[in-house]
C-alpha cells in the first residue's frame, strides 16, 4: 500500500497526540453562529491560527501552542454548507452525539440531564454548539495569550457567540472547558508520562497508521497484528490511512463514505468530544475494599479492570505486581534522562527496549485470560488478535474483527482531585476520539465492547472502568466482573460484584474536523458539490 | 436480515455444488463458527420452475432466473457487523454469491453492503424464543448445565473440603461461561422505535382468532 | 440432507398468495388485497413471549415475510416478474418435519388458518395430516443452512439458559462463603433450580426482559 497523506493539509490534533511534545494544557472553546457570514468571517479569521500535522521534527523548535477547528452538523448547516453536501454526512454525525445516547449508552447515570448547561440549551435555538475550537499549550500562559487572540477575532465578528456553562471548580458557568496533564516525576513513567485521576498510567500506546508522520517505530504496538511476533517489527503493519482520514484507502480497500465533493472532506475526518466525569471516591472506595478481599491484593485488582497495572506495565507480559515495579523502576528514571537530553546512549538503547515492552505484546500465550481478563479494559478496547480466539487460520487476516475498530484518541484529564473520599469533586478526562467513520468505529466499540460483551464471551457484561453499571445507589451498582483464575495453578476466578459506575457523561458532541482546503472554502462559502 | 438476489439458473448449479461441499467439508465454514455471532444462516435456491403452484387458477412462474434467498439472524444488525464479516471470510461470502447477478466481490466493503441492502426484504414478523441470548450464549448454555450436573453428582458424597475443591475446579472451567444475560444492545434507532411501538400499551392487537 | 443440520431443521416455506381483492373482505378492510391483509395480519402479531410462535413446541426461530416480487438488479439483468406474491415462512426448530407442524396445527389450529385463508388452496387444509401436506408441498429444499448454535430441543436450550443465569448469580454471591456454607448454600441452589427438571423452573420461550423470563412451570 502506498498512500500518501498530505499531512500540511490535515488538521495537527488528528495526526498529533499534543501531549506529548510537551503541550500539556488546554482549553476547548464552543460558539454559536447567528448570522451565517459572520460565521464565515469567523473561520477566515481563525484559519491562519490553525496548527496543521506537518510533523515537528526538531523537537527543540516546537510550537508552545496549538490551534484546531471542528464543526458539528448544525454548524456547518448555519454557515451555508450545501444541502447535498449535508446529505452526504452519515446520520450519526448529523443526528449528533446526544440522539445516539440509547446505541451509545448514555443513559442512565449517563443521561444528557446531568450534562454541563452549555450541552443543553436545546430549547434555545440560539445556544446550539455550532463550532469547536480547541488550543493546547504549554503553559497557562500560552493558551491565554491564544485565547486573547480568538477573543479579538469573537469581537470583529458580532454575529457568532461564544457559548458558556461548563461546570468546573469555579461553578456552573465557565466559558470554556480547561483540561491539563496530571504530570508527576513519580512511579508513573516520570515527566512528561501522565496519570488519569484513577491514577492509571494513560496515553502509553500511539495508533500508527500509513502517512501519520510519526516516528516509524511506534508501528510496534500501534498498527495493526500480522500474526508475526509482535515483540519485532515483524508483528506489526501500518493501519490503512482511511480509517481515520477521509479521502484515503481505509482496511477494506476503498475510500469510506464521505459527504461529497470530493474536495469538501478529503483530509478531513470525525471526531467524538466526550467529557467524561470520573466518580473518583467511589472508585477507591471500591477498590479498597475489593482489593482487601482479592487475593493479590489492591494493585492487582486495578491492574485486572484496566490490562496495565497503574504504573503503565502491561498485565499479559508483567503477571506480579514485584515484575511490573520492577520493570518501572527502572524504565521511569530513563525516560526522565531521555526527556531532559541528558542521557547517555547506552541508556538511550536500553530506554528503547524497554518502552517496546509496554506496547509490543499480544494475548497469544494468554488465551485462557490468566494474566489479562477477557474484560479489562485494555483488551475490550483494543483486542489485538485476540478475537481469533487462538484459531490462526479461521480469518483472512488475523486483525479482522478488530482492524476497523480503531481509533486515535487524544485529549486530555480536567480537574482536579481535592478530596479522594468524594465523587462529586471536578475531575474526569475530556475524551478526544478521532474515526473516519463514527458508527462503525467509535459507536461500535462503545455499544458493543464497551457496554456489552457477546464478542468476548462474555454475555452482557460491561466495561469494568467505562461501562454504563447503571445508577448507582449510594457506593453499590450493578456491575460485575469474572476476574480469571489459572488452570495451569488451579487459582479460581475472582467475582466483583455491585461494582458502581465509575464514569459518567457529561457531555459532548460530534464534530467534523475538516482540512485546511475544506476551512478555506467554508470561509469563502465556495463549496459546490455540481 | 432476509435478501432474495437473481441467477442464472445454470450458474446456480455451481453454487448448491459449492455449498454442498462446505456442508461435507467442516473446515469452509471454520471462518463462520470462529466468528460465532450467528444463531442461524441458509441459503435457499430457488430455480425457476420451483415455486409452489397449488391450484390450476394459479398461474405458472415462468421467470427465467433462479433466486437465491439468504436469511440470517445473529445478534447484532447487520449494518454493524458487515464489517466483520467482510474482513473475516471474504472468500467464503464470495462463494456463496458465486453467480448472483452483480454480485461484487465482498472486498471492498461498501458495494457489498449496497447490494445485499438494495435486495433486501423486510420482515413482517419475527420470533425468537431466546431474544436476550446469543448464539454465544446457548451454547455456553450447554456447557453449564453439563458440568453442572457432572459435579453435581460427582460431589454429592463429598466433604465440605472436598466440595470445596471441586466447586473451584468447576468454577475454572466454566469462568468464561457464567456471565449473565439480559436484553440486547440497541441496534439501530429505527428498530428500537418499531419495538416500542409495537409494544405500547392501548396500541390495538388484532386477536387471530376474531 | 441440506434441510437439516444434526438435529436442527431448517425449514423454508413459499405459500402462493391469492391474487386480487377477496370478495368476502373483513368489514372495514374492502379494496385491500389478500397481500395487503396478510401484511396486517402478520404485523399485528403478538410479540416475545405472547407470540402465537412461543406455544409452537421446539420452535428456536422463525419468522414470516412477503415476497411481493423479483428484485430488478439493472441492465444487463432481464426485468422479470412473479405472478403470485408469496408468504415466506422460515423456521428453524428441533427435530423432524411433520412432529413439529403437527405440533404447530395443535397449538395454532385457528391462527393457522387465519394466515392460510390469504393463501392458494388453503380449502385443503382441514386437520393436521392435510396441513403436513400443505406444507411439504409449499416447502423449497434449503440450499445450505449453518448453524451456529446448538441443536437440542428447545426445552433443553431454555433450561440451559436458565441455569447458566441461576449459576452465574450463585457463583458471584457465595464467593467467600466457608467450604460447609458453600456446600449448603449449593444444596439450596439444586432444590430451587432443580436441573434435571426441564418443565421447569425454566425461561419462558419468547421472554424478553428479566422480569418476564421466568414462566410458570407448565
Amino acid at each position: 500500500m502506498t498512500t500518501r497523506v498530505d499531512l500540511d493539509d490535515v488538521q495537527g490534533n488528528v495526526v498529533k497526540a499534543y501531549a506529548r511534545y510537551g503541550l500539556v494544557v488546554a482549553r476547548y472553546v464552543f460558539f454559536h453562529v447567528d448570522v451565517p457570514v459572520a460565521g464565515r468571517k469567523f473561520v477566515a479569521d481563525i484559519v491562519p491560527l490553525v496548527t496543521l500535522g506537518t510533523p515537528w521534527k526538531d523537537l527543540s523548535k516546537t510550537p508552545r501552542v496549538g490551534t484546531n477547528i471542528g464543526f458539528t452538523y448544525e454548524g456547518l448547516r448555519h454557515l451555508d454548507t450545501p444541502e447535498v453536501t449535508l446529505h452526504g454526512f452519515p446520520e450519526a454525525f448529523s443526528m449528533g452525539m446526544k440522539a445516539r445516547r440509547e446505541i451509545i449508552g448514555d443513559t442512565g447515570p449517563s443521561l444528557y440531564h446531568r450534562w454541563d448547561p452549555v450541552w443543553n440549551n436545546q430549547d434555545d435555538n440560539k445556544q446550539h454548539v455550532h463550532i469547536m475550537v480547541t488550543i493546547d499549550g504549554k503553559e497557562e500562559k500560552d493558551l491565554d495569550s491564544r485565547y486573547q487572540e480568538i477573543q479579538r477575532i469573537l469581537a470583529a465578528n458580532p454575529g457568532v457567540s461564544q457559548l458558556v456553562g461548563h461546570r468546573g471548580a469555579g461553578g456552573d458557568n465557565l466559558p470554556y472547558q480547561p483540561a491539563a496533564a496530571l504530570l508527576s516525576t513519580k512511579d508513573n513513567l516520570g515527566y512528561p508520562g501522565g496519570k488519569e485521576h484513577f491514577g492509571y498510567s494513560d496515553g502509553i500506546t500511539t495508533t500508527f497508521f500509513e502517512g501519520c508522520g510519526e516516528d516509524p517505530n511506534l508501528v510496534i504496538g500501534g498498527g495493526k497484528p500480522t500474526g508475526g511476533d509482535p515483540r519485532t517489527p515483524a508483528g506489526w503493519a501500518p493501519l490503512a490511512a482511511g480509517e481515520f482520514i477521509l479521502g484515503h484507502p481505509d482496511e477494506a480497500f476503498e475510500y469510506p463514505e464521505a459527504p461529497g465533493p470530493p474536495l469538501f472532506s478529503r483530509n478531513g475526518t470525525f471526531m467524538a468530544y466526550r467529557k467524561l466525569h470520573q466518580n473518583v471516591g467511589s472508585f477507591h472506595s471500591y477498590l479498597d475494599e475489593e482489593g482487601a478481599r482479592f487475593p493479590d491484593g489492591k494493585e492487582a485488582l486495578a491492574a485486572k479492570f484496566a490490562g496495565r497495572w497503574r504504573n503503565g506495565a502491561p498485565l499479559v507480559s508483567f503477571p506480579t505486581e514485584e515484575s511490573a515495579n520492577r520493570f518501572v523502576a527502572e524504565l521511569a528514571p530513563l525516560q526522565v534522562k531521555v526527556w531532559t537530553q541528558s542521557a547517555t546512549p547506552q541508556e538511550k538503547t536500553r530506554f528503547a527496549e524497554l518502552s517496546l515492552q509496554l506496547v509490543a505484546f499480544d494475548y497469544r500465550d494468554d488465551t485462557s485470560g490468566a494474566r489479562c481478563p477477557f474484560g479489562s479494559h485494555m483488551r475490550r478496547t483494543n483486542p489485538r488478535s485476540a478475537l481469533q480466539f487462538g484459531k490462526t487460520n479461521a480469518f483472512a487476516v488475523p486483525g479482522a474483527l478488530s482492524n476497523r475498530r480503531r481509533i486515535l484518541r487524544r485529549g486530555l484529564p480536567y480537574g482536579q482531585v481535592d478530596d479522594p473520599t468524594r465523587d462529586d469533586g471536578d475531575h474526569g478526562v475530556i475524551m478526544l476520539i478521532v474515526n473516519a467513520d463514527l458508527s462503525r468505529q467509535f459507536e461500535f466499540v462503545q455499544q458493543q465492547w464497551m457496554n456489552y460483551g457477546n464478542d468476548f464471551g462474555l454475555a452482557n457484561d460491561p466495561d469494568p472502568l467505562l461501562g454504563n453499571h447503571g445508577t448507582n445507589e449510594g457506593r453499590l451498582g450493578g456491575g460485575r466482573m469474572t476476574i480469571e483464575g489459572d488452570v495451569v495453578t488451579n487459582k479460581p476466578p475472582y467475582f466483583c460484584n455491585h461494582m458502581p459506575t465509575f464514569v459518567e457523561t457529561r457531555g459532548g458532541d460530534y464534530f467534523f474536523v475538516p482540512s485546511l482546503t475544506c476551512l478555506r472554502t467554508i470561509a469563502l462559502g465556495i463549496i459546490d458539490p455540481t | 436480515m432476509n435478501a432474495v438476489t437473481p441467477m442464472r439458473w445454470y450458474t446456480a448449479w455451481w453454487n448448491r455444488l459449492f455449498f454442498w461441499i462446505a456442508h461435507k467439508r467442516p473446515a469452509t465454514t471454520a471462518g463462520l463458527v470462529t466468528l460465532s455471532l450467528i444463531h442461524y444462516a441458509r441459503w435457499v435456491i430457488v430455480m425457476p420452475h420451483q415455486f409452489p403452484k397449488l391450484s390450476s387458477d394459479q398461474p405458472q412462474e415462468d421467470v427465467k432466473y433462479a433466486y437465491m434467498i439468504f436469511f440470517s439472524n445473529f445478534n447484532g444488525s447487520w449494518n454493524q457487523y458487515v464489517d466483520s464479516f467482510s474482513s473475516a471470510i471474504p472468500g467464503g461470502l464470495n462463494l456463496f454469491w458465486f453467480g448472483s447477478i452483480k454480485y461484487p466481490k465482498s472486498v471492498p466493503m461498501l458495494p457489498f453492503h449496497r447490494y445485499i441492502t438494495s435486495n433486501q426484504i423486510w420482515t413482517d414478523y419475527y420470533y425468537n424464543a431466546y431474544p436476550m441470548a446469543s448464539s454465544n450464549d446457548v451454547k455456553s448454555a450447554k456447557k453449564v448445565k453439563d458440568s453442572l450436573l457432572a459435579f453435581i453428582g460427582d460431589s454429592q458424597k463429598a466433604a465440605p473440603e472436598e466440595f470445596m475443591q471441586k466447586y473451584n475446579r468447576l468454577l475454572i472451567d466454566l469462568q468464561h461461561d457464567i456471565s449473565q444475560m439480559g436484553p440486547n444492545p440497541v441496534v439501530s434507532l429505527s428498530a428500537s422505535a418499531v419495538e416500542r411501538n409495537l409494544r405500547k400499551e392501548g396500541v390495538e392487537r388484532k386477536e387471530l382468532s376474531d | 440432507m441440506a434441510n437439516k443440520s444434526g438435529n436442527a431443521y431448517a425449514l423454508t416455506v413459499l405459500c402462493p398468495i391469492l391474487r386480487g381483492v377477496p370478495s368476502d373482505s373483513p368489514a372495514g378492510n374492502s379494496g385491500q388485497t389478500y397481500t395487503a391483509l396478510l401484511r396486517n395480519v402478520l404485523q399485528t402479531l403478538h410479540v416475545n413471549e405472547e407470540s402465537p410462535m412461543a406455544k409452537v413446541p421446539n420452535t428456536y426461530l422463525c419468522r414470516f415475510w412477503v415476497l411481493s416480487d423479483v428484485p430488478y438488479q439493472g441492465k444487463p439483468a432481464f426485468l422479470e416478474h412473479l405472478k403470485s406474491d408469496y408468504l415466506v415462512f422460515s423456521s428453524n426448530f428441533h427435530g423432524e418435519l411433520e412432529p413439529y407442524l403437527a405440533g404447530m396445527w395443535k397449538a395454532l389450529q385457528e391462527d393457522v388458518l387465519a394466515i392460510l385463508w390469504h393463501c392458494v388452496g388453503h380449502e385443503a387444509v382441514r386437520d393436521a395430516k392435510s396441513f403436513i401436506e400443505y406444507i411439504k408441498k409449499c416447502q423449497v429444499t434449503t440450499t445450505f443452512f449453518f448453524n451456529g448454535s446448538t441443536d437440542e430441543p428447545l426445552v433443553e436450550q431454555l433450561k440451559n439458559l436458565y441455569l447458566k443465569q441461576e449459576f452465574s448469580r450463585f457463583a458471584f454471591e457465595n464467593q467467600g462463603k466457608s467450604a460447609s456454607e458453600l456446600q449448603e448454600a449449593f444444596r439450596g441452589f439444586v432444590q430451587r433450580t432443580q436441573p434435571t427438571n426441564l418443565d421447569g423452573p425454566t425461561w419462558a420461550p419468547g421472554a424478553y426482559h428479566l422480569d418476564r423470563v421466568e414462566g410458570a412451570s407448565k
